[in-house]
C-alpha cells in the first residue's frame, strides 16, 4: 500500500452502516408507494423492497469486511477539497442571474487558485477560460448558455 | 450471414462530415486518454450532451463517441510510458513494461510499438465486432422477457466475479445503480417512485447528470488530493521507429493480447483493465522464459495494448445486439443511445443498419487514423502531460456544467450532479468503482420491465424464469460466473500457503 493510503476499516464500517440505513429508508419509501392500478402481478412497489433487501445483505456482507479504503482528507486539505463543491454550487447559483462568462470566471479562478495557482495567475487563466468556453459554446457550437439579467 | 449493414455503415462513415467528426473524436480521445487520471468515460461523459445538443445525428455521435473510445486507449499508454503514471485504468498494465522502456531511452520505440499493438488489437477488435454482431443479434432475437431478465442477471453475476478486487463493493455499485434507475414515473402503474414531489424528478434521474456527476465531478476532487508531487516526464524520447526485431518478436504477444482482449471485452461489464490484467499475465506466463517481462521486456509493453484496443471493440458487440454494455464506457455510449430514444437490442441491426454500420465502420476507419495520428504527433500529445491541473480541472468543471445546462437548461439539474460528484467521491474514497452504479442504472429500468412483462405474461407464476432452454444456460452460466472466482480464489490461496509452508518443512 502507498504512503498516502491507509487501511480504515472504520471509514469503511460508518459508510456500510450508512448504506445499510439507506437500504432501510428506500425499503420503506418503496413498500409504500402509492398507485391506483397495477396492470402486472408485480407492480411498482416489489423491485425497490427487493433492491432495499438486496443491498442490506450485500451491507452486512460489507460490514464484515470492509476492506481497504482510501484515508479521507483532514485539515487544510479537507477545507480546500470541500471549498471545490462550495464554490460549485456559488458560481452555478450566480449562473442565470451574472451569465455564464462571470459564473465561468467566478469558478474557474476559484478552483485554480485551490490548485496550487499564484493569485494572479489564477485570474489570468480564469479570464481565458471564460472567454474561450464562452467563444467555444456560444459562436462556434451555437450551445444555448444563460446571458445573465444582473446587468441589464 | 448478412454484411449489408457493414456496407451501409461505411458509406455513412465515410462521408465528409463523419470523416471529419471521427479525426475531431480520435484527436479528442487521445487527448482525454493521455492525461492521467481522464479515461475515456470522463470524455464521453462530457462530450455526449454537448453532441446531442449541437442535432448530430445518431450515428454522427455514435461515430464520435467510439472515436473518443478508442482514441482514449491509445493515448493511455503514452503516460504510462512517459510518466509512469496511466492515463486510464485500461494503461495499467502498459506502465510495467513501458516505463521501463522509457527509462532506458528507448521512450520513442515503447511509443511507436505500443501505437502499432494498439493499432493490430482495433483492427482484430473491429473485425470480431463486424463478424459477431449480426451472428449473436441473430441467436438473441429469440430472446423473451423473460431471457432478457436472465441475461441482465449474467451480467451482473459476470461483473461481480471480475471487476474490482471485492465483489461485494461491484455489487453494491450496481445495487445502487438499479435503485437509481428506479426513482421517477413508473409507465406500468403511474406511480412515482422516490421523486419528493420535485416535479424534475418526474421522468426519473437523467443519465447525462449520472454520469457527470459521478465521473467528472468527483474525479476533479480526487485530483485534488492526489495533485502529483515529483512526477517527472520523461522528456528524451529516442529513436521514434519500432525495431524490425522488436515487431517480429512482439507478434505472438500482440495477436494474443487481441484475442483475450475481443473476449473478455464481449463479457458484460468487463472493461480493458481486466483485459489489459489477464492478457499481460497471460504473455508473462508463456514468453517471460528469461525474466524480463518488468524490465522493459517489449511483449509485455504489446499485449495489454493490443488487448484494451480490442476490448473497445469486442464490449460493442453485446452492447449492440443485446442492449447490455461489453463495459463502463459502453454502458456511457447505451445511455447516450436512448438520448435518441434508441433502444439497443437483436432488433437494431436491421431497424437502424446505419446506427450499428456506421459505428463498425468508423472503428475500423477510426483505427486507421489513430495510427497516422499517433505515430507523427505524438510528441504532441505527450506535451499535454505538461499542462497543469489548475487549468485543467475548472476546464473539465466547465464542461460538465454546460453538459448538464446544455440538456437540461436548469440549475437544479446542475445541483443534483454536484450531490451525485460529492456522494461518487466519497464511494470513490470507500474503494467503490463507479462502473457497476452506471451499470446498474443503464440496465435497471430494462431488468424490471423485463421482469415484470416476463410474470405477466405467465400470471405471477415465476417458474417462467427457468423454463426455455436459453435461460437455463444463461442461469447457469451466471452461477458458474459467480461461484468460479470463489473457488478458483481458495485455491489460489490454499497453494501459496502451501509454497510459503514447504521451504520451512524441508528446511
Amino acid at each position: 500500500m502507498s504512503d498516502g493510503m491507509s487501511s480504515s476499516a472504520w471509514a469503511g464500517r460508518i459508510g456500510g452502516v450508512c448504506l445499510l440505513l439507506l437500504a432501510l429508508a428506500y425499503g420503506i419509501g418503496g413498500s409504500q408507494i402509492e398507485y391506483a392500478f397495477a396492470s402486472d402481478p408485480l407492480g411498482p412497489r416489489v423491485m425497490p423492497v427487493l433492491l432495499a433487501v438486496l443491498l442490506a445483505v450485500l451491507c452486512l456482507v460489507y460490514l464484515i469486511r470492509p476492506g481497504v479504503s482510501e484515508r479521507f482528507p483532514r485539515g487544510r486539505l479537507l477545507a480546500r477539497v470541500l471549498a471545490v463543491p462550495t464554490l460549485l454550487v456559488g458560481s452555478v447559483l450566480l449562473l442565470e442571474p451574472a451569465g455564464f462568462a462571470i459564473s465561468i470566471f467566478v469558478l474557474a479562478a476559484g478552483v485554480g487558485w485551490i490548485f496550487g495557482a499564484p493569485f494572479r495567475l489564477a485570474i489570468a487563466g480564469a479570464f481565458g477560460q471564460a472567454l474561450l468556453w464562452w467563444f467555444v459554446f456560444s459562436y462556434l457550437l451555437d450551445v444555448y448558455l444563460p446571458v445573465g439579467h444582473l446587468f441589464g | 450471414m448478412n454484411f449489408d449493414y457493414l456496407w451501409q455503415g461505411f458509406s455513412v462513415a465515410l462521408t465528409m462530415q463523419n470523416l471529419l467528426i471521427g479525426l475531431a473524436g480520435c484527436f479528442i480521445g487521445t487527448l482525454v486518454g493521455a492525461l492521467p487520471a481522464i479515461g475515456p468515460i470522463n470524455g464521453i461523459a462530457l462530450l455526449m450532451p454537448i453532441a446531442y445538443t449541437m442535432g448530430l445525428p445518431a450515428e454522427s455521435t455514435m461515430i464520435l463517441l467510439a472515436a473518443v473510445y478508442c482514441g482514449a486507449e491509445y493515448g493511455g499508454r503514452i503516460s504510462s510510458i512517459l510518466l509512469n503514471v496511466p492515463g486510464d485504468a485500461g494503461a495499467v498494465m502498459t506502465a510495467l513494461d513501458g516505463y521501463p522502456m522509457a527509462k532506458q531511452g528507448r521512450a520513442g520505440e515503447a511509443l511507436m510499438l505500443s501505437g502499432l499493438s494498439s493499432f493490430v488489437g482495433g483492427m482484430l477488435g473491429a473485425l470480431g465486432l463486424a463478424l459477431f454482431a449480426p451472428l449473436l443479434a441473430g441467436l438473441a432475437i429469440g430472446f423473451g422477457p423473460a431471457e432478457y431478465f436472465v441475461l441482465m442477471v449474467f451480467a451482473f453475476a459476470t461483473l461481480g466475479s471480475m471487476v474490482g478486487s471485492q465483489p461485494v463493493k461491484t455489487l453494491i455499485g450496481c445495487a445502487l445503480g438499479l435503485m437509481l434507475a428506479t426513482v421517477g414515473l413508473d409507465a406500468t402503474s403511474g406511480a412515482y417512485r422516490f421523486t419528493f414531489n420535485e416535479p424534475e424528478l418526474g421522468d426519473g434521474i437523467d443519465f447525462v447528470v449520472l454520469v457527470i456527476g459521478l465521473f467528472s465531478v468527483s474525479e476533479a476532487l480526487l485530483m485534488l488530493e492526489h495533485q502529483a508531487g515529483g512526477v517527472t516526464v520523461i522528456r528524451k524520447l529516442g529513436r521514434m521507429t519500432a525495431r524490425l526485431d522488436d515487431i517480429r518478436k512482439s507478434v505472438g504477444a500482440t495477436l494474443r493480447g487481441s484475442a483475450i482482449g475481443f473476449v473478455v471485452g464481449v463479457l458484460p461489464g468487463t472493461g480493458a483493465s481486466v483485459s489489459s490484467a489477464v492478457s499481460y499475465t497471460t504473455e508473462k506466463r508463456i514468453s517471460d522464459t528469461e525474466g524480463t517481462f518488468g524490465k522493459g521486456d517489449v511483449r509485455g509493453l504489446a499485449a495489454p495494448e493490443a488487448a484494451n484496443n480490442a476490448t473497445a471493440c469486442g464490449a460493442f458487440v453485446p452492447m449492440l445486439t443485446l442492449g447490455v454494455p461489453g463495459s463502463g464506457t459502453t454502458a456511457v455510449m447505451l445511455g447516450a443511445l436512448m438520448l435518441y430514444n434508441i433502444q439497443p437490442g437483436p432488433m437494431l441491426i436491421t431497424e437502424r443498419p446505419e446506427v450499428v454500420g456506421g459505428l463498425v465502420a468508423s472503428l475500423f476507419i477510426g483505427n486507421i487514423l489513430l495510427l497516422l495520428l499517433n505515430l507523427p504527433l505524438v510528441n504532441i500529445f505527450a506535451r499535454v502531460l505538461t499542462v497543469p491541473n489548475w487549468l485543467l480541472v475548472p476546464g473539465i468543471l466547465v464542461l460538465s456544467i454546460v453538459g448538464v445546462y446544455s440538456t437540461h437548461a436548469s440549475v437544479f439539474s446542475i445541483l443534483l450532479m454536484l450531490a451525485i460528484g460529492m456522494a461518487g467521491w466519497l464511494l470513490r474514497k470507500a474503494g467503490f468503482d463507479m462502473a457497476p452504479i452506471i451499470l446498474g442504472f443503464v440496465l435497471g429500468h430494462v431488468m424490471e420491465v423485463n421482469l415484470r412483462n416476463a410474470l405477466a405474461i405467465s400470471g405471477g407464476d415465476i417458474s417462467i424464469l427457468f423454463q426455455s432452454k436459453i435461460s437455463i444456460i444463461l442461469w447457469i452460466l451466471a452461477i458458474a460466473m459467480a461461484v468460479l472466482p470463489l473457488v478458483a480464489g481458495r485455491r489460489s490461496k490454499s497453494r501459496a500457503l502451501a509454497k510459503a509452508v514447504s521451504p520451512e518443512t524441508s528446511a
